[in-house]
């Protein structure tokens, strides 16, 4: 028997595939306690449920977790956030005893689609087996079926989207779902949800291991609360927190105006843009994909996700010129913008649209595709591969009809595309070169953050458990910030510091949803126990001191133009800080392996058996 | 269901006073607005009657508006008093539908002067009170269903969904309609918590083509307008 915890339904939408069973199973209260919800409830279901080190993350035993948080679904400011946990198929160790060694991968995405799973009375939907043909999911509160999917197998998400919902013939519905990237199990494919929204890092690749396209949902409940009243005052004071003359307003303006676009003139001008594949840090072109260009090319109006006060995705259509009338569901952001933009020497405003869109239609990682076609374009300029070896494609820097043949290639699997497919970590084993510039941590590629002048970053990417991580945190305290902020269900731009809504904010709604009296370090501290428990999944599986590394090329190619001329990482010093780090963590200096005290102090021995 | 009985704001009283009879919405495109809204209620035409107006170069889909609703119209039952309840969306008498090319259209009853879901109540008129089962508030000029009377029959649907907006849905246990907006009480409060200040609660001073279209044909017309489809 599960106690019941307020603010939560203690139940989960078990769905198996292989067997088309469908169960609701409860949660045990004290994992809700613990974990939360989203990036750490998660976790911890995915460790209980894989007992061993080295399954296959396309096996039918890997689980594709959807999570809300217990924030999701109340009228709290951008409480929009859906986490996927799954163990990654992208990433891989140094070295390790286990063929398919792996981290854990989670991601999350805006929208709508968290919310309305708690509509529909669950705390997250685990999905497990393989279907032997093409399904989708259709649930409408206790209402579960899995529906054949045949006839929109293979078709791009821009298409699905609009189709599926017809189909369904109920807006209400809200709906993710792969594209053909996907189903082709390229392993950084994504899962797309409005066209646009993107959980990436890898998980899109289970799904289609599962043969799932789509996911429906809708629902017309919300869980009791620990205190009602009081959640309804700290909510009224969380929205209010975004008007008038506050802090919060002036976040919302920077979002709202510009989006993150804003970032693409401050990060270049910092020297902290991911221009031609890492060797640069600013993009002499810059004015040319900014916000104000965009605005005035493309942009359309303002779009956001459930209750958010920010807004920052932009929607629009390209105004003119040779793609002229194609849509613009979201961009460019700083990060697709980059990776698809600077990062390949690109500064035709239309064309990285261009790219942008097929990359979401593929339902394709950006980060990763921009940063594997950023690896070849250098190959091909060094003559490592040449135009045969890329099927006659002519690939220059800057060249964007190329770069949209290399997005299909890939997406398709077809020639170069088979092995681009498998990201800048195999492309580089492959052909036995080209290691010091492909760009990744633990097999994943890095993104729009460039790092030789921005040394906190390295930290970032080197020390995040699903491989290089733009989000992950610069220091302990703001990764175990994140952690629990993915962990609520609410979005990172809400909560960020110092204009965003406090810690201390975030404890009080908690503490209204579940009864749970937590002081706002009590609860970093449930994001410094999650992020644990993922260094302990990734430490069983093999990942060690050796992984937590950066590519060469921050250590040997300094930065040749820009304000930030001649930035490069020093190695002792980074090694130094790493080290530091791990003192900081309670972890080993030498393993990384989390020392047992910490494990103890955090309540997660049973990790170490 | 007519859930119309709280109130959160006295001042809400004075501003009924300023609301004349007849009704109608307005639309903006997205960019500059084609049509500005006068800034003072009596500006409008005679025979019309405040209502919800959205600005659609402000929306952006957030569904605040949805779940403020839902929350305000729906009281929860704690500790023997009645609170606003948590808000989920779909007990909304505003909904926001989601289109893609992105398009986001609120739609909410359009108060129209004459009220084809009334005309289409089947039930006479009740000989004190002149009201048939669904009825205009004369305090607030909302369309009020009257559970006591209602047979379920769905023909407000139908006319609502024929003449107007299509904003009537009928509840699946007792086939009565809902979603009808009851402009909480005469002080909206989708209005005062819209994020983007893209609802108001006034009198429209034009007639607008889109007035009482279903969301359907809204987001075609601002598709096109808007992404040169
Ligand atoms: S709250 Fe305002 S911006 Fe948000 S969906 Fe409703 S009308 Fe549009
Ligand atoms: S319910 Fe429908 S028909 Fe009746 S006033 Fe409202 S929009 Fe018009
Ligand atoms: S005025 Fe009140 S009842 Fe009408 S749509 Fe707005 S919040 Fe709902």
């Amino acid at each position: 028997m599960t106690i019941k915890q307020s603010g939560y339904y203690n139940a989960l939408l078990h769905i198996n595939l292989t067997t088309g069973k469908i169960t609701k199973k409860g949660i045990c209260a004290e994992d809700i306690k613990d974990y939360v919800g989203g990036r750490g409830l998660g976790m911890k279901l995915l460790w209980d449920h894989i007992k061993q080190p080295g399954i296959n993350p396309l096996s039918e035993e890997n689980p594709l977790i959807f999570l809300p948080g217990p924030f999701s679904g109340f009228p709290i400011p951008s409480v929009s956030r859906t986490c996927v946990v799954t163990k990654s198929p992208c990433t891989s160790p140094i070295q390790s005893n286990y063929p398919h060694a792996s981290t854990v991968s989670y991601s999350n995405f805006g929208g709508f689609f968290g919310p309305e799973i708690k509509f529909a009375g669950y705390d997250g939907i685990f999905i497990t087996g393989k279907s032997p043909t093409p399904v989708f999911i259709q649930i409408n509160n206790d209402n579960v079926e899995i529906k054949d999917a045949s006839n929109y197998w293979g078709m791009g998400t821009d298409k699905f989207d609009k189709i599926f919902i017809q189909d369904l013939s109920d807006r209400r519905y809200r709906t993710c779902y792969i594209g053909p990237a996907g189903e082709n199990l390229v392993p950084y494919a994504s899962i797309i949800h409005t066209a646009s929204r993107a959980a990436g890092r890898g998980v899109g690749c289970v799904m289609g291991s599962k043969n799932l396209k789509a996911i429906a949902v809708k629902g017309s409940k919300l869980p009791d609360v620990a205190d009602h009243n009081m959640l309804v005052k700290k909510m009224t004071g969380a929205r209010n927190y975004f008007k008038g003359f506050s802090r919060g307003k002036i976040l919302s303006n920077i979002f709202r105006k510009n989006g993150t676009a804003f970032l693409f003139e401050k990060k270049s001008k910092k020297g902290q843009m991911s221009v031609k594949n890492f060797q640069e840090g600013t993009f002499p072109q810059v004015d040319r994909i900014n916000a104000d260009a965009a605005r005035n090319k493309l942009w359309v109006r303002n779009y956001s996700c459930y209750c958010c006060p920010l807004s920052c995705k932009k929607s629009g259509v390209i105004k003119q010129g040779k793609y002229k009338g194609l849509l613009v569901h979201d961009g460019p952001e700083y990060e697709t913008g980059t990776m698809l933009g600077a990062n390949l020497m690109i500064s035709e405003l239309e064309g990285i649209m261009k790219l942008i869109y097929d990359g979401d239609d593929y339902g394709l990682d950006i980060i990763s595709a921009g940063n594997v076609i950023g690896f070849l374009m250098e190959a091909y300029e060094k003559g490592i591969i040449d135009k045969d070896d890329l099927g006659g494609i002519d690939l220059t820097w800057g060249n964007v009809e190329a770069s949209i043949k290399m997005l299909e290639k890939i997406c398709s699997k077809e020639g170069i595309g088979a092995l681009a497919s498998q990201g800048v970590k195999a492309l580089s084993k492959k052909l036995e070169s080209g290691s010091d510039f492909a760009m990744h941590v633990k097999g994943l590629e890095i993104a729009a953050h460039n790092v030789q002048a921005n040394p906190e970053k390295g930290i970032s990417y080197s020390t995040s458990n699903r491989g290089a991580c733009h989000q992950n945190g610069e220091t302990v305290k703001k990764q175990n910030s994140i952690t629990l902020i993915d962990s609520l269900g609410i979005c990172k731009f809400a909560c960020t510091t110092p204009l965003g809504l406090s810690t201390k904010k975030l404890a009080g709604l908690l503490e209204s949803i579940t009864g749970i009296k937590r002081s706002a370090d009590e609860l970093l501290m449930v994001g410094e126990r999650i992020f644990n428990l993922e260094k302990m999944f990734n430490y069983r599986e093999g990942f060690g001191r050796q992984d937590d590394n950066l590519p060469e090329r921050f250590f040997n190619d300094a930065f040749t133009i820009g304000t930030e001329k001649g930035a490069v990482l020093d190695r002792d010093e980074f090694d130094t800080v790493l080290l530091k780090y791990y003192q900081e963590r309670g972890w080993d200096t030498k393993s990384s392996k989390p020392e047992k005290s910490k494990l103890a102090q955090l309540g997660l021995e049973f990790t170490y058996s | 269901m007519y859930r119309n009985k709280r109130h959160f704001n006295k001042e809400r009283r004075h501003f009924i006073k300023k609301i004349a009879i007849g009704s109608s919405a307005i639309l903006f495109s997205f960019g500059l607005p084609i049509f500005s809204i006068s800034s003072s209620a009596e500006d409008g035409k005679p025979d019309q009657l405040a209502s919800i107006l959205i600005d659609f170069s402000k929306c952006t889909g957030c569904r605040t508006c949805e779940a403020i609703c839902s929350s305000f119209n729906n009281l929860e039952n704690i500790d023997e008093s009645l609170m606003p309840g948590i808000g989920n969306p779909y007990h909304a008498n505003i909904k926001v539908y989601n289109y893609n090319p992105d398009i986001d259209v609120p739609s909410v009853c359009s108060l129209c002067s004459d009220a084809p879901c009334i005309q289409a109540c089947p039930i006479s008129e009740d000989p004190v009170t002149n009201r048939k089962a669904l009825f205009r508030d004369n305090k607030t000029n909302a369309i009020v269903s009257d559970p006591t009377r209602c047979i379920g029959c769905g023909n407000c649907q139908e006319a609502c969904k024929n003449e107007s907006s299509g904003i009537i849905r009928l509840n699946r246990a007792t086939g009565m309609p809902e979603g009808i907006c009851n402009l909480c009480g005469g002080d909206p409060q989708c209005v005062k918590h819209c994020p983007y200040g893209a609802l108001r609660f006034e009198k429209q001073t034009i007639n607008y083509s889109f007035d009482r279209m279903s969301p359907d044909e809204i987001a075609k017309q601002l598709t096109k307008q808007n992404y040169l489809i």
